[in-house]
Formats: structure tokens, sequence, C-alpha cells
């Protein structure tokens, strides 16, 4: 029989990923896809992108690597057929630009692949009248958001020596570097700290602002740019409000209160948020494939989300508490535990309340925070804008993903059609954007 | 007390390519010091010296610099 050569073992947060990709599937949705995208104002050089694309390919074979379990485990392999990686949508005149290049992503985004055939990454250009969107599209195991940063910084620097800089040393999973920092009595001390933590989190039925599961379902974004002097504005609210060790955390409450405006009839308890950090160091420029995240929770109770200044130093001492306690820390264990479980039971284990049915998260959150790009060019393409979309599973149905790229804070907001409709995300908008510039 | 931030910041924060170069008057902050990770230096700092720093201290003139950090931390050193 013939075999294919293992590549790569999928580490404690690849796995994590992997389990909510199942989850997401079995919600009747196209998988934990993640996208970054460039709004460009001209076309890139095509011959130039498409060969940097090829040599991405080459120096990361897991790029063009398929899915696979052996035993418990899963694995990136070789594989016979390796898919094309770059996609050229060419805008048809009758089209409106801004719209084909929407729909075009938005298709990308929620065509149904099983995980062993499609490509853990692929690279499409949009064209509109003059210029138009290049955005990447992967699936979570094969790498986090700050990877795809960082595959873009290899895309977009001319000089090979400085990319041949990017992704080396090769450090492997930070996720499994820093479980071994613990001696196994460590481990199963912080394993039961963070179950512990977890079962206080679901003393609270979490509100789901949004309605119940539908058939039918697909992802669908809205992007929310603001100016720079509004961002200012933001960012000085963001510092007198949560100070400047939370600025995350700003936008979470801001969101929490701009949803219950939205739904004060949404049924349940808290407002309770998954949002991950990062392992790496700032700035650093390895590793680039894998996820090496870790997972922390925002929770507050509808009566705390009602009094703005009260919501705002409540977020602020949960999070203290939890990195004093090294809370954030302690669910590594619990993600290295989740790798022997079945895909289906780690999937129910991460999302549904313990010993109940209802759904811990009231809505998932990132922040990018600075995308970091080396110019402000793309292969001689003026980068417009920046943005990013995620899927996410039905309930909770809505994502918001933030980052900041020239003095913009930009916020997009993934969520779940026919639950979530884009009348509604229209009127959440404005109210987020009240709530962010709202003084305290 | 320098030596120690150094060694955390450059170990657990912040990447740079040559910390040695870094110099004490460098910008933290332009050089990727960001919310989650001030969080952590906060409580490595109220751990190792045994302080408490006020909230409404968390600005960014007190955080920039490892010459700012160290003025700061010894304003609130009572040993």
């Amino acid at each position: 029989m013939e075999t294919n050569k293992l590549l790569q073992k999928l580490n404690p947060a690849d796995s994590f990923t992997l389990a909510m990709d199942e989850e997401i599937r079995s919600d009747g949705l196209a998988g934990s896809f993640g996208c970054f995208a460039l709004q460009l104002e001209d076309q890139p050089d095509m011959n130039k992108l498409s060969q940097r694309i090829e040599e991405f390919a080459e120096r990361f074979p897991v790029a063009r690597a398929s899915l696979k379990q052996v035993g418990k485990f899963y694995y990136w392999v070789d594989r016979k057929d390796p898919p094309p990686l770059f996609h050229y949508h060419k805008y048809p005149q009758e089209y409106d630009p801004a719209d084909f290049q929407k729909d075009t992503l938005i298709a990308v985004m929620n065509k149904c692949e099983t995980r062993e055939t499609l490509a853990p990454i692929e690279f499409h250009w949009v064209s509109g009248k003059t210029g138009g969107v290049f955005f990447i599209r992967w699936i979570h195991p094969f790498c986090d958001a700050r990877g795809a940063d960082l595959i873009f910084k290899f895309l977009c620097t001319a000089n090979r020596e400085q990319r041949d800089m990017l992704g080396m040393p090769e450090t492997g999973s930070l996720v499994n570097t820093r479980l071994k920092q613990y001696k196994w009595w460590q481990k199963a001390l912080l394993f039961f700290k963070a179950k512990r933590h977890i079962d206080r989190l679901d003393q609270m039925i979490s509100i789901q602002p949004f309605e119940l599961p539908q058939d039918n379902l697909q992802l669908d974004y809205q992007v929310q740019r603001l100016s720079p002097e509004q961002t200012i504005k933001v960012n000085e609210m963001a510092r007198q409000t949560v100070g400047l060790g939370c600025i995350s955390l700003y936008y979470i409450g801001c969101l929490m209160r701009a949803l219950e405006q939205l739904n004060s009839e949404a049924k349940g308890e808290a407002y309770c948020v998954p949002y991950a950090f990062n392992l790496r160091k700032q700035r650093a420029v390895t590793p680039m494939l894998g996820n090496h995240i870790c997972a922390l929770f925002a929770q507050a109770s509808r009566k705390q989300v009602q009094n703005r200044r009260g919501l705002f130093e409540h977020l602020k001492k949960q999070h203290t508490e939890v990195i004093r306690k090294q809370l954030d820390y302690a669910f590594l264990p619990l993600m290295w535990a989740g790798g022997f479980l079945s895909l289906d039971k780690y999937g129910k284990v991460m999302r549904l309340a313990h010993g109940k049915d209802h759904e811990r998260s009231s809505f998932w959150f990132s922040d990018i925070a600075q995308v970091d790009l080396n110019n402000d060019c793309f292969f001689d393409a003026k980068i417009s804008g920046v943005f990013h979309v995620c899927h996410v599973s039905s309930p909770p149905s809505f994502a918001l993903l933030s980052c900041i790229h020239r003095q913009q804070l930009t916020l997009s907001y993934c969520f779940v059609k026919p639950v979530a409709t884009s009348k509604k995300i229209d009127r959440l908008q404005h109210l987020m954007l009240t709530e962010l510039l709202a003084e305290s | 007390m320098k030596q120690k931030l150094r060694d955390f910041i450059f170990e657990e924060l912040i990447f740079v390519a040559k910390p040695k170069q870094f110099s004490d008057d460098d910008d933290l902050l332009e050089a990727g010091l960001d919310s989650m990770g001030i969080m952590r230096l906060i409580m490595f700092i109220e751990n190792e010296f045994g302080i408490t720093l006020p909230d409404n201290e968390i600005e960014p003139d007190n955080i920039r610099s490892f010459n700012t950090l160290q003025s700061w931390i010894l304003t609130h050193d009572k040993s």
C-alpha cells in the first residue's frame, strides 16, 4: 500500500483549531478558515507575485500538504496531487467591482471541501476596474493570524536574504515549548486551575445576541474602518477607561454594550467572550506556520454591562486577576489533554458549558493589533486598506476582529447569515462606534 | 534591576535581533511592547520587586524605556 510521507504532527493549539473546524463543519458551514486581505489601488506585478508564492510553497512544503489522521493524532502529509495555490478572479465588466470583490471572497470562504483535499493555504487576486483585493485563505491548523502576517511579510520582502530570515530558526511549537517548562505535577495543578476557572464561568448562562441556528448558513462580513482622527480618539478613551495594559478589553466591553443595545431581549445571564493571545514574542519572525496561541475569557453579567464605568472596571480587574494567577497559561495543559479526545468530543468540551448544553461563547474576538507590513506597497501596488475575516461556529454566529493599519482602526464583523442579517450588523456598527467614542 | 527587566522583556515579551544593542533609552513601545506584554511586565515587576504599581500610572511615559521604567519603579520602592 502506498503511504504518504508525514511532514508534521499537529501541535496542541493546532488540534484545538482542528476541533473547532469540525464543529463549524457540523454546524453546516465550510470550516475554520481565516482570511487576511489587502485592498490595492493598482494591480500588483503578477509575475513577481506568482514566483514569490512558488518560492513560499517550496520553502514550506506543508503549504501543499494534506491533513491525515494516524492513530489518535493528525499530521500534515505529503500528497501526490499538489493543489494550485494561486487563483486569479478576473472582473467581469457588467459587475460592480466592489460587489464582485466581496462576492468572490465570500464564495471562497464558503466553499465546502473536505479537509483531506483542500489546500491548507490559497492566494487569491480579485481584480476590479483599476485595483482589486489580494487575500490569503487558510485553514486554521495551518497557521494563526500572526503567522498570516508573517506570510505577507515573506511575500512583500524584496531581499532574498531577509526573506530567508523569516520563519527561521525553526522553533517548533511554542505551546509544546512552554508545556515542557512545567513538571508533571505543575501541569496537573494548572489543568485543575483552568478547569475550576471554566466551571466558574459556566455558572452563568451565556447570552446569545443572535437568533438560533437555521438552515442554509453562509458566512458574511462587513468592514468598519475608522478615520485616523477617530482612531486617536478611541485610543485615548481606551487608555483612560481600561489603561494601557488592557486595550483589547475596551473593544470587547464596547461590543458587549453595543450588542446589549441591539438585542436587550436576548436570553441569558452574562456575555462570555473567548479571545486568543499569542505565545510569540512581539515582532518575532518565527515560527511562521502552526498555531501558537492560548485562550482567555472575558465575562460580564448583563447588569455589569449596563453600567459602562462599572463594566470596564470589572473587565480590567478580571483580566488582572487572570494574569496574576497565571490562568492564561493554565489552558495549555487543557489543550494538550484535548488532543487525546476525538474531534467531536473535544469540540463539545470547548463549546458547551460543563454539564449543560448551552453555548459558552456569546461571540468570538481577536485583536490582531498593529499590522506590520514592510511598506505601503504590495508588488508595486499601493495598499489602501487591510481587513481580516474568519469563520465562526453557529451559535454564537458572530466574531469581531480588530486591527490597526496606518493609524486606522479596522473592525471586521464576521457573521453567519441568516442568523444575523446585514441590516442588524449595520445597526451594530453604528452602536459600536458610539460606544468606542463615548466619554466615560 | 535593569538587567532583570531586560532579561524578562527580551526572553518573554519582545523579539529584538541584537538585544545588547538595544539601549536603556530606546523605545520599548516602538519595539513592540503591546498591551498584554505591559500587563505581564507589571505583574513581573510587582512579584520581583515586591511593590505595587498604581493603575493610573501605567502610562507610556513610565514604560517607554528601561530608564523610565527604572525611575518609575524606584519612586515606589520603599526598601
